[in-house]
């Protein structure tokens, strides 16, 4: 199989652009960066070296444009890495000019993180196909290591392989491998709780599902505020498309809130559109920074103060537990407060146990709860699904899972009694659960 | 001939953690490293005999003294457990092993738990570098004086330059190796880090000096981090080994020890060695000691070692010292390969303080473990083959307190 020296990137202005190409370079390759100007391809570069902190890695790139260097870097390259704007014509059109140039034993890879990678490939030659599939990185790649590697029908298995082997060994990647399903797995599973948390603040308010749906329940950062980070745009692609392309236990969770589509269509796309803002919109106050929240029924942006959530008792006895270590113990609070805020909390959060394991197995996203617990453990950074039925209790999980009225994955019924779900080496689980 | 110290195990938690992010308190920290030491060890809460903690200065960086009383907060079984903390800057970790070693060896108790922690990334760079200060004479080499500690090991390096000369490459080349074998080290704050020696050579704007020669490159991290390490008497161990169903001699002994301090004032100890052939000679002489005690000739009957490289500069000092080479002849094992993985004598195969991390008052005891791990095969991709000894050294200051052990089957 190749070994991966040269590497050239298309679209090497943006995030991903620059992100692949510090990746690619801190293992070792000579990165070929490309755009449409220069100037483009170099802001890249620099990006490259700002994720490094190393004006040295620049130093294993170059730049060039699509007129002028596409031809000679895409025949020269070991990788040809796709990372253009999630628009698959122009993907298809890229791959065509490359599908003439390239060598036929060089690998393509698109980072797309959700669009169809058979769709992608099937105007293409068989070499082209043969050597092609998805490597989705997640932003931004050199801090965030976990990896999705689709592959298509016609991908060489053994490529497959080694295309794994390279990402975990010389690359610093925590690879899970999918099938090429709308969204993939971490998206289709990590947005599928987003959506249904933005879909909860018509409802229940920004400020309040934000803090119920918190840190302490496994994740780095509340939900409303990750979507305003993700972009607004990017959301609803994704949503969208899992949507209309898959029918499982949760189709109407990706439904898009309708005041998020009108909001869109008004230019809020969160953090990348400050003027306007997303669930959050920062403004300076009297020289400080204040974090306005929007009231998804007017669709204006109030003071924190004004919204302000009164702390629930589950919540604050969880987070202190949290505090000193105890996640297990913190668990058996989520799993035994009563109320209607715990009832809602509980069918999220179990929701995306459920949802997330009943994705495992055959004619699924992924064959193996590991490959789960990966991508949403090094990809989302939240708690692996395995690792909440771990704290919980196998046991408990399953009847806690049924009282919510959701669907009970086989993964939880046909574990051994006694068993640690959560098989990966040296993580601490307690990283997960923030306080 | 003292009774045997049998090391049976511990826990590192991972040191790329930040617990201030996590909104987490010094006790989660000890917690999980307690926890993962007793499920990796097997042991049960209630056997645990005695408690020492090693910690710095979790007063300054968490407002919290006492921290031999959270051992007791951690689990019920630990109810009225006797405990203490001990402080000697860097050389904390080492010096609570000492004590647990110690009291094992007079046969006060049988299963002792050492737990080493520190809790770092509360404050700002400056505010960091401020407190580290006070592991110097504060007053005269710290006060009012921005990151001092690179600058007193800097100087470190110039007492090098002017005694024998020192080329800053080969302290480049120290820092990339140690980022390299971090890498491997699953646990490693930087192990997604970019570094390499083209990087550690340069002086740019990322890659800034810090003081003297010593820059961003030279230095270890700022670190959260905890080690529980679980020793015991042969009394102990000889039941452990049986219900493990494994050999008594199977399990790796403390073989030796050395602890020595020099004068805490920087300048002080460099004029107490001018007409000696080594820079730190109480550093030498805590090495002598440990080789002694273990019945070790010389380097060389040792397979790798962790070293305290708080800076390069500390690294190039460890290496002579520890006798790789002739005084001032560190640079000969730096440019033949000698220290790296697969070199005759590695050092610091985990990262050490530069790759994996520094939480001041655990390195000790992560040294230590991370020898344990070496000479039972358990340090998966950063092993080094057929380890049978390893040699730590700890170093508390700018060459301060000395602790050196031999952790040997």
């Amino acid at each position: 199989m190749i070994n991966i020296k040269r590497v050239v990137i298309l679209g090497a202005n943006g995030t991903m652009g620059a992100g692949s190409a510090e990746v690619f370079a801190a293992g070792g390759c000579d990165v070929v960066l490309l755009a449409r100007a220069k100037e483009k391809a170099r802001e890249g570069l620099v990006g490259a070296q700002n994720m490094a902190k190393s004006e040295r890695i620049g130093d294993l790139m170059s730049v060039g444009t699509y007129d002028d260097d596409f031809d000679e870097a895409v025949g020269k390259a070991d990788l040809i890495f796709e990372a253009l704007a999630e628009d698959i014509e122009l993907k298809k059109k890229f791959f065509e000019r490359v599908d003439k140039k390239r060598r036929p034993d060089s690998i393509v890879a698109t980072v797309s993180s959700g669009l169809s990678i058979t769709e992608m490939a099937r105007p293409c030659s068989e070499s082209f196909r043969r050597n092609f599939l998805g490597i989705h990185l997640f932003n931004p790649p050199n801090v965030i290591v976990g990896t999705e590697v689709i592959p298509q029908p016609d991908t060489d298995p053994a490529l497959v392989t080694a295309v794994v082997d390279a990402l975990e060994r010389r690359f610093g990647r925590v690879v899970t491998v999918c099938d090429d399903m709308p969204a993939f797995a971490g998206n289709r599973v990590g947005f599928k709780v987003l959506n249904e948390v933005a879909q909860l603040a018509a409802k229940h308010g920004v400020a309040f599902v934000d803090y119920l749906i918190g840190p302490y329940t496994g994740r780095a950062m509340p939900p409303l505020a990750t979507v305003d980070l993700v972009g607004w745009d990017v959301h609803k692609a994704i949503v969208d498309n899992v949507h209309a392309n898959t029918n499982d236990e949760a189709r109407d969770a990706f439904e898009l809130p309708t005041f998020v589509a009108e909001l869109i269509d008004e230019g809020h796309l969160g953090n990348k559109t400050p003027e306007h803002g997303g669930f959050y919109r920062r403004v300076k106050e009297g020289g400080k920074n204040v974090n306005l929240v929007l009231d998804p029924a007017t669709g204006n942006y109030k003071n924190p103060a004004d919204v302000k959530v009164k702390p629930i008792a589950f919540v604050e006895k969880m987070r202190e537990l949290h505090r000193i270590g105890c996640y297990a113990e913190a668990f058996k609070h989520f799993v035994t407060a009563e109320g209607a805020e715990a009832d809602l909390a509980r069918r999220v959060i179990l929701g995306y146990v459920s949802y997330a394991l009943n994705r495992v197995g055959d004619g699924e996203v992924v064959r193996q709860p590991r490959d789960m617990d990966r991508i949403m453990g090094f990809g989302f950074n939240w708690a692996p699904p395995t690792v909440l039925a771990d704290v919980i209790g196998v046991k408990e999980t399953i009847k806690a899972i049924e009282r919510s009225g959701l669907k009970v994955p086989k993964v939880l019924t046909q574990a051994k009694a006694g068993e640690r779900l959560f098989r990966e080496p040296n993580v601490n689980i307690g990283r997960f659960f923030a306080a | 001939m003292a009774a045997p110290v049998y090391v049976l195990g511990g826990y590192q938690t991972d040191f790329a953690r930040n617990w201030n992010k996590e909104s987490k308190h010094i006790v989660a920290m000890m917690r999980e490293a307690v926890y993962g030491g007793l499920e990796a060890t097997a042991i049960e809460p209630s056997e645990i005999e005695v408690g020492h903690v090693g910690n710095f200065a979790a007063e300054l960086y968490a407002m919290q003294g006492h921290l031999g009383a959270f051992l007791v907060d951690i689990d019920p079984a630990f109810s009225g457990l006797p405990t203490s903390r001990h402080e000697a800057a860097c050389a904390s970790g080492s010096i609570a092993i000492l004590a647990a070693s110690a009291e094992i060896e007079a046969g006060r108790y049988d299963l002792a738990m050492v737990v080493g922690v520190e809790q770092m990334k509360t404050v700002d760079p400056a505010k960091g570098g401020d407190f580290l200060g006070t592991a110097a004479w504060y007053d005269r080499e710290a006060k009012g004086i921005e990151f001092p500690f690179p600058k007193l090991f800097g100087k470190l390096g110039d007492e090098y330059d002017k005694r024998f000369g020192l080329k800053d490459e080969h302290l480049a080349h120290i820092s990339a190796v140690n980022y390299s074998n971090a890498k491997r080290n699953p646990l490693a704050q930087t192990r997604n880090w970019y570094m390499t020696e083209d990087h550690a050579r340069s002086q740019d704007k990322f890659n800034t000096i810090i003081g003297g020669r010593i820059k961003v490159s030279d230095c270890s991290q700022v670190t959260d981090g905890s080690v529980s390490l679980f020793l015991a008497s042969e009394k102990f161990a000889t039941a452990y080994a049986k219900r493990r169903g494994v050999a008594l001699d199977s399990i790796p002994r403390i073989l030796g020890w050395g602890h020595h301090t020099a004068s805490i004032e920087f300048t002080a100890k460099v004029a107490e060695s001018k007409n000696n052939p080594y820079v730190l000679p109480h550093t030498r002489q805590a090495i002598l000691d440990a080789f002694k005690r273990a019945g070790v000739a010389e380097c060389w009957d040792i397979n790798a070692i962790e070293t305290h490289d708080c800076f390069t500069t500390s690294e190039y000092m460890a290496i002579d010292h520890f006798g790789l080479t002739k005084p001032g002849e560190s640079w000969k094992a730096v440019e033949d390969g000698t220290i790296e993985l697969g070199g005759k004598l590695p050092i610091n195969p985990s990262g050490g303080l530069i790759g994996a991390g520094h939480p001041v008052g655990a390195t000790g005891t992560r040294q230590v473990l991370d020898a344990f791990k070496q000479v039972t095969g358990q340090a998966g991709d950063y092993q080094v083959d057929g380890a049978k000894r390893v040699a730590t050294l700890n170093i508390g200051g700018s060459g301060t307190t000395s602790v050196a052990f031999v952790v040997g089957a």
